[in-house]
């Protein structure tokens, strides 16, 4: 291919990027080393760093191929459950984490074939299907999951030395992560891969016209959107030291959603912005827990109806006034 | 004549018990212009959907540029070399021009340069929309920018759904313009009601009726057939 | 037979028949309001609960009689269902594709009801139980039945009853009907298609409350039960065929007694994994449902 123009442009446009990426790096390392007097707010910052690993992910499927799945958090539990298991018979985290991740991987881009059948609304209802019933399996499979009760002290993963490495290094380890996942949904979104998966969103038959195989770029979403649902996974179980299935169950998948919705789905910092502002907020209603539900239920009709774009709309190009976000993101023209 | 670029040999195609298409042969060689004129119904959006594989035919074989294409998905047809565009316009309206040709050059292996587009891009007079978003042009240059984001993957052929639908009558003009041009570009297979278009494009004209084909020759030939003035013709606006 | 079977096949026998008369309601009222104004409610078993709940605290807080309790129930469901219909349905009325705008908004209703009962209902106790309707108890053979429990199945089935015949003779129905079939059709022959939607939308939603007062009346509940009865609801609406009340009663019937059946021979997980498995078949290889038009 000899499209020199978007080589020029691609350049220019990391340099364009660079200046919030530098900012967003050294953040994301330094507030929770700041924080690192107070453990309870440094592990705050740390939740909302692994939720960035998380919207990254949903926004490559969600912001820019167009997918709504609802069993992200499901596809998360699948990395969480393996590395823990992994672990407690042996393994060193490090080696599980690559391995729990790669089994959620596989497992969703095997979830998302319905995908490539069902559009809109019946791919998301199917997708909704699929987490609950990834919910009754973590459930219903007892030996390995530990049922309804959950898994609980779950140790941070060993030092290379000996014992196990400190809170605050793990923090840092979150950052990297963080940092690494909003990194790669750069490079995708300004490569030929990202010009695919946003074609797909906008009009898939257009674009499989246009000769874009979109079959496999579908699953190569999934395959991408899945590592990071299970890295975030992985991170999580030893941080929190507890999983349950309600740590993965439909509910968190609406959050993650709400957070890329909310955001900006199909911008970089959007749903960054997202976790950061919603993530927090549900520690601080922390006496009240609930309260959390019905302050992002309200939030989530408040995206439907008030600003499909998103927070970052309003710094952006305005989407369409009487497009409902979901209805512009997922190409709907029901089930073929 | 030159060599054949696009055989259909025996075409069927059936929804559920309604027979959209019996049993139709076609050849279109390189650089002839062919155009398909029917009535409604007549099941020549459906011929067209067979061959760039947005359907599966029920019998018959379709070979393009020496090769058999029948079976295979749209993106291998387009990756080919055929291509097409739709009877309601379509483009990525929600981006920007430039981003609707960057796509179209992702996966096309023979795809133009960048001097090439510019070059085409002007030739199309929508070179200076490069920024505009793509939904928010005016119907004609939505059509030239399908245009344009099929002519930039250098395609062998390009079949065109009634390319100047919707457009008002200097705006057919404007289009019917670029198509005359297009014709030394590359081969060009269009659907049309407009018999302005056909008569001053089509090296041959076929007839569908009600999924079979009714008559095949030049257009003068055609427009003058007593047979297809009787079917179709009277019916419509010359 | 022994008569230890006897009692098992009656007794599985009854209480299929009323949860599937129940869940044939509530699909019937999801399967409404999706085929109509093109809303698939994820919040219905929130509704469910929602007229559950109030029914508990009219009888056991208010000490008002259960019947009166079950029509205030049913009644108060129409001016909720204008008042959501005002403030958020409406506004999509004009979107085309529009279903997933209205999924991911009932999605967060969802979540909003779910938080409200727990911060509230949820403190005060963890099983619910209404009074009985009527009391007593009558033998079939030698199998008691409560009296109250057959009451909830006249009900029930009086309610389905009467939904059938108000979509089949009714004006009212044969509009609504012709705007499952066909929107534009329906237009152009002359139906109000927006009123038709408000109507639509209160008699799903009616029908949905009479499901979770009558489930209330027969048996205990708890916050649970909302989460189960929507995904039990989309299942029999997405096998049934989106927009066709006889398929959500025959498939709600099926379902019904699958679960009863289920329980006495395996757990229910299971089931769920059943319903959830057959949904899934179903939106993979005929999205239409099995009693498409």
């Amino acid at each position: 291919m000899t499209d020199s123009s978007s080589t020029t442009s691609l350049s220019s446009d990391w340099k364009k990027i660079a200046g919030p990426l530098g900012a967003f790096t050294i953040l994301a390392f330094a507030i929770p080393a700041l924080l690192s007097g107070n453990r309870y707010l440094a592990f705050v910052a740390g939740i909302t760093l692994i939720h960035i690993v998380w919207t990254s992910g949903m926004n490559l499927l969600y912001g820019y191929t167009g997918l709504m799945p609802l069993m992200f958090a499901g596809i998360a539990g699948i990395s969480a459950y393996f590395a823990v298991d992994l672990t407690a018979s042996g393994w060193s985290f490090w080696v599980a984490l690559p391995v729990g991740a790669l089994a959620a991987s596989i497992a969703g881009t095997i979830l998302g074939l319905p995908s490539l059948r069902l559009k809109g609304f019946y791919f998301t209802l199917c997708s909704l299907v699929i987490q609950t019933v990834i919910t009754l399996g973590f459930v219903y499979f007892a030996n390995l999951t530990n049922g309804d009760t959950g898994i609980s002290q779950i140790p941070l993963p060993a030092a290379p030395g000996s014992g196990t490495i400190s809170a605050p290094a793990f923090d840092l380890i979150l950052a990297a992560a963080a940092v690494i996942g909003v990194v790669v949904l750069i490079a995708i979104t300004r490569s030929a891969l990202g010009k695919r998966l946003i074609a797909i969103r906008e009009d898939d038959e257009l674009a499989e016209m246009l000769g874009i195989n979109v079959t496999r770029y579908k699953m190569t979403a999934f395959f991408i959107g899945s590592l990071f649902a299970g890295v975030g996974g992985a991170l999580y179980a030893p941080y929190i030291g507890f999983i349950s299935p309600r740590s993965f169950d439909v509910l968190i998948s609406m959050n993650i959603w709400l957070m890329v919705a909310f955001g900006g789905r199909g911008t970089i910092w959007g749903p960054v912005a997202g976790a950061v502002i919603l993530v927090p907020l549900s520690f601080l209603l922390q006496e009240y827990y609930t309260v959390k539900d019905v302050i992002y239920g309200l939030l989530i009709i408040a995206v439907i109806v008030l600003m499909p774009g998103g927070i970052a709309s309003g710094l952006k190009r305005t989407t369409r006034a009487t497009e409902p976000v979901a209805a512009g993101a997922a190409e709907q023209r029901g089930a073929k | 004549m030159t060599n054949v670029l696009l055989e259909a040999r025996g075409v069927s195609k059936r929804f559920g018990g309604v027979v959209a298409l019996k049993g139709i042969d076609l050849v279109q060689h390189q650089g002839e212009t062919l155009g398909m004129i029917g009535p409604n119904g007549s099941g020549k959006t459906t011929f067209v959907n067979l061959i760039s594989g947005h359907l599966k035919g029920n019998s018959g074989s379709i070979r393009f540029d020496g090769r058999s294409i029948e079976g295979r998905n749209p993106y291998q047809i387009a990756q080919a070399g055929l291509t097409r565009t739709y009877q309601a316009v379509r483009v990525f309206g929600e981006l920007t021009v430039r981003e609707n040709v960057g796509t179209a050059l992702v996966d096309a292996p023979s795809a133009l340069g960048q001097d090439g587009v510019r070059e085409l891009a002007d030739w199309l007079r929508i070179g200076h929309r490069f920024d505009a978003r793509a939904g928010g042009l005016t119907l004609l240059e939505q059509r030239q920018v399908e245009l344009l984001m099929r002519l930039v993957q250098r395609p062998k052929l390009i079949m065109l759904d009634e390319p100047v639908g919707g457009l008002s009558s200097v705006e057919v003009r404007v289009m019917i313009a670029i198509l005359a041009e297009l014709k030394s570009r590359c081969t060009i297979f269009v659907i049309e009601h407009t018999m302005k278009v056909i008569r001053e494009l089509a090296d041959k004209v076929v007839v569908l009726l009600a999924g079979e084909k009714l008559a095949e020759g030049p257009p003068a030939d055609i427009l003058a057939d007593q047979r297809v003035i009787d079917r179709y013709l009277g019916n419509i606006d010359a | 037979m022994s008569n230890a079977n006897w009692i098992l096949f009656l007794s599985t026998l009854s209480t299929g028949l009323i949860l599937g008369s129940i869940f044939s309601l509530v699909a019937a009222g999801v399967t409404i309001v999706y085929g109509s104004i093109w809303m698939p409610n994820a919040a219905n078993g929130q509704f469910f609960l929602l007229a559950a709940l109030f029914g508990w605290t009219l009888t056991v807080s208010w000490g008002i009689h259960p019947a009166i309790a079950a029509i205030l129930v049913i009644g108060v469901s129409v001016p909720l269902s204008y008042l959501l219909e005002v403030l958020l349905i409406k506004r999509f009325y004009d979107v085309p594709n529009r279903n997933i705008s209205y999924f991911v908004l009932s999605l967060g209703i969802t979540q909003i009801l779910a938080g409200v009962f727990s911060l509230t209902y949820g403190q005060w106790s963890d099983q619910f139980q209404l009074p009985p309707l009527i009391t007593g108890i009558t033998f079939i053979g030698p199998f008691p039945i409560a009296n109250n429990r057959l009451a909830v199945l006249a009900l029930a089935i009086a309610i389905l009853a009467g939904l059938f015949l108000l979509l089949r003779f009714h004006r009212y129905g044969r509009a609504l009907r012709a705007v499952f079939q066909n929107r534009d059709a329906a237009a152009l022959r002359g139906v109000n298609v927006k009123a038709s939607y408000s109507m639509s939308f209160a008699l799903g939603n009616a029908v949905i409350f009479a499901g979770g007062i009558l489930f209330a009346l027969a048996y205990s509940f708890d916050l649970t039960v909302a989460w189960t009865m929507a995904i039990t609801a989309f299942a029999i609406m997405i096998i049934g065929g989106p927009g066709s009340v006889l398929g959500a009663v025959v498939i709600g019937m099926v379902f019904g007694f699958t679960q009863a059946i289920v329980s006495v021979v395996a757990s229910p997980t299971i089931a769920a994994f059943s319903y959830l498995g057959a949904m899934l078949v179903i939106l993979l290889f005929k999205p239409s449902g099995l009693f498409a038009k």
